[in-house]
């Protein structure tokens, strides 16, 4: 799973500080100027139009599952504790 | 013309002075004068800033050379080339640059009036032609030697990168308009002998549109594109027949694509936006009427007769010129929002356009999903509306927007260069993009010099002040930079090409994520506005892929696309996918769409169809699926025809001779970038890749 956040996006800091993502097996990439591998990996996912709408954006991949916003994420996230 | 010194011999060299021989210096006034070596001197001092005392030399080592040489005839630019022969003698490199002579070679512009210029199919084969060659050889060296800096022009010259339209540089690149401007102030032109009130007929509207365009032409290096034309025109159409409606659809595609008048022979490369749905931003607007006045309803109030011309425009487009060949301007560019499909008639009229670009191929399809709005143009480039355009749309007039130039990166060489240290790779490409953004900025201040001067300046139609603003808003410009040869990169450094592994597709989206993010930083550093665009590289795929065969023979020998011993070489364009690998059209337009989100500038998807005419049904679905199911931004579906020069028939598909009348004078038309244009003029490149292009036959 990825979660693709941004510094300073609070719903993506509250994510990360209300669940343990590594024990969830969640990579984080923070999409940042610096991080060209993060904006491409956006990008293969064909989500980059609606980072730009808003984030956090959750990635299942196994699921084959795009989970847009802090709730449902959130929700995603207890399930899977 | 070049001044002419005729020299009697016999006296020079009787004295220590020349100043008082009967020298004749034939000038460019047609005027006889006789020799003074003084001018050298006076040009030096002027010119160079050299100290009189090295002037005075020069021209006295310079006048000996001429007198012991005997020669009878001596022209100016001899006398030019002597002095700066000395001045590299003399170690004096700077004086030298600023003392050159630019021009051309004779063989060279026997050459171009003679033989056809390749290098742009737009432009055709004549004496217009060959002016606009030639000024343009001039302002090219012009730019390289006294615009951009010389590691800047050097990169240029190598082929690191592409510095577009040289020939242009003291104008902008492209453009897009509203007609809202010429509605509401009418036509008003530095040095028109006549100013015209804003147009009260549909007929005078146009032929304002037209003779606008014309002007912006002579402003601009490129495409003039209109915004939400059909929409615009609404106000002036309601109550016409559809017989009328279809007449002026007919003059308006017509008047564009006959004006092979105007800059060198050249028709107009021009683009209509169209709307089938009031896009939002427009729903609410104040709409203009005849004479320039508000009507008293929106926009949204017009949404009935802006449907009605662009069905009139359509079906002009599908009819196509008098021997039924497709129109190669106006471009129609059909834009496709969210709101598109809750519009009444939406099927039919996705109908109407799948059916145009299954028969003529005219119809772009620009997707603007979610929120997005955009002005779109030339081959691929587009205006993303932001925040304060949202604003703006509520005076449509104001919504003027340019790209100042186009640089582009020539990628495939970086990976050659790289030598598949993925470190290193990344280090070129910005070092590349940074040389793009000195280019950027060199040209800017430019230009600014250029706009400084107002009225009475070269550029005084784009700094002429109607509504508050100069026509030209510079701090609403683009600054382009491209790319070729993405796939010949990642080939290179990966051994893959994009179409095969998942992996080699990553890594050319990490590529262009790296160039977009140098964009968004140096967007900050400079308070400029860089972003990518995928270049159309009509010539550049193919200079490129020349020079890197010349300096990089090796690697690019086993690279570059196309046909080597025929010379028809060149690179994919931009972040294509090899055009000859036979994939489903959809898997084409999904891949090659990861990509165009992150080139805001535009991007666009060919899909090329050969001989075939899909069917309309299966284009139309398949157009559905392209909006809900992938990332793309812009498709073109490209037909290939065969026009018979002497029965004026038009056949599908590229013959050899006449299916009707056997005659073998035929001309093959398909698109070679973003237009339709005949093959014959295709230079190398493009020839290579046509022959290489995978045709969609079997997917319809």
């Amino acid at each position: 799973m990825i979660l693709f956040s941004a510094p300073t996006c609070d719903k993506c800091s509250y994510i990360k500080k209300n669940f343990n993502l590594k024990e969830l097996g969640i990579r984080v990439e923070e999409l940042t100027e610096d991080n060209p591998e993060g904006l491409a990996l956006l990008a293969w996912h064909g989500l980059v139009k609606s980072a730009e709408e808003g984030l956090p954006i959750l990635v299942v991949e196994k699921e084959r599952l795009v989970i847009r916003g802090q709730d449902n994420i959130v929700r995603y996230l207890e399930r899977k504790k | 013309m070049g001044e002419v010194l005729e020299l009697k011999p016999m006296k020079l060299f009787d004295t220590k002075d020349t100043t008082d021989l009967a020298v004749f210096v034939r000038t460019s006034d047609e005027e006889l004068v006789t020799w003074n070596r003084q001018k050298i001197v006076d040009a030096l001092i002027r010119e160079t800033f050299l100290d009189k005392g090295t002037a005075e030399l020069i021209s006295e080592e310079v006048e000996k050379i001429i007198l012991k040489s005997g020669i009878t005839v001596l022209t100016a630019p001899l006398i030019r080339e002597l002095v700066d022969a000395k001045l590299i003698e003399k170690g004096l490199e700077k004086a030298r640059r600023m003392h050159t002579r630019l021009g051309m070679p004779l063989y060279d512009v026997e050459q171009l009036i003679v033989y056809p210029n390749k290098e742009n199919a737009n432009v055709p084969h004549g004496p217009e032609a060959t002016n606009l060659t030639l000024a343009e050889n001039i302002k090219k060296e012009y730019a390289l030697l006294n615009v951009f800096s010389q590691d800047v022009s050097d990169a240029h010259m190598k082929g690191d990168i592409h510095l577009h339209d040289l020939g242009f540089i003291d104008r902008p690149y492209c453009s897009g308009q509203s007609l809202e401007y010429i509605k509401k102030f009418g036509l008003s032109l530095p040095n028109s002998l006549a100013i015209a009130k804003p147009a009260k007929h549909p007929e005078v509207l146009l032929a304002h549109m037209v003779k606008f365009a014309a002007a912006l032409q002579s402003n601009f290096a490129g495409a003039i594109g209109w915004d939400a034309v059909n929409l615009f025109f609404a106000p002036y159409l309601e109550g016409l027949s559809k017989r009328d409606l279809k007449q002026l659809a007919q003059m308006l595609i017509f008047e564009f694509s006959q004006q092979a008048v105007a800059r060198g022979g050249q028709a107009i490369f021009s683009d209509i936006n169209l709307y089938w749905e009031v896009p939002k931003h427009f729903e609410d607007v104040p709409a203009i009427g005849p004479g320039g006045e508000y009507t008293g309803k929106t926009y949204g109030e017009y949404s009935k007769t802006a449907k009605e011309f662009v069905k009139a425009l359509f079906e002009v487009y599908m009819e196509g010129d008098g021997c039924s060949r497709p129109f190669f301007f106006p471009k129609p560019l059909v834009h496709i929002t969210e709101k598109f499909w809750n519009e009444e008639g939406n099927e039919e009229f996705l109908h109407l356009i799948c059916d145009v670009a299954c028969e003529k191929g005219n119809t772009y399809f620009v997707f603007d999903r979610g929120n997005t709005a955009k002005i779109s143009e030339c081959c691929r480039l587009s205006f993303k509306l932001e925040k304060s355009d949202f604003e703006d749309a509520k005076q449509p007039w104001k919504m003027r927007y340019s790209a100042i130039q186009n640089v582009t990166i020539n990628l495939p060489r970086i990976a050659y260069e790289a030598k598949g240290d993925d470190t290193k790779l990344f280090s070129l490409i910005t070092e590349r993009v940074e040389i793009a953004v000195r280019a950027h900025i060199q040209k800017r201040i430019f230009l600014e010099k250029l706009l400084s001067q107002g009225e009475r300046g070269p550029l005084a139609l784009l700094t002429m002040n109607k509504d508050g603003q100069p026509y030209l808003r510079m701090h609403r410009v683009s600054y382009l930079i491209g790319m070729v040869g993405l796939n010949e990169l990642v080939q290179y450094h990966l051994g893959q090409e994009m179409h095969e592994s998942e992996f080699a597709v990553k890594f050319g989206l990490k590529i262009i994520a790296h160039m977009k993010l140098l964009c968004d930083k140096f967007s900050k550093m400079h308070n400029m506005h860089f972003v990518l665009e995928q270049t159309p590289a009509e010539s550049t795929a193919y200079r490129f892929a020349r020079l890197d065969l010349k300096h990089f023979s090796e690697k690019a020998g086993r690279i570059v696309k196309g046909d080597i011993a025929k010379g028809e070489i060149y690179y994919t364009n931009s972040t294509y996918l090899n055009v000859s690998h036979p994939i489903n059209p959809i898997d084409r337009i999904r891949i090659e769409g990861l990509f165009h989100p992150l080139i805001e500038a535009g991007s666009l998807t060919h899909i090329w169809l050969g001989e075939k005419r899909p069917d309309t049904g299966a284009m139309a679905n398949f157009v559905k699926k392209i909006f809900h199911l992938t990332e793309n931004d812009q498709v073109a579906f490209s037909p290939e025809f065969t026009t018979c020069l002497d029965c004026k028939k038009t056949m599908r598909g590229l013959l050899d001779s006449c299916y009707y009348c056997s005659s073998e004078r035929v001309e093959g038309i398909t698109r070679i970038t973003g237009y339709f244009t005949r093959i014959s003029s295709w230079n190398k490149g493009k020839l290579g890749e046509l022959r290489d292009r995978f045709r969609s036959k079997d997917y319809f």
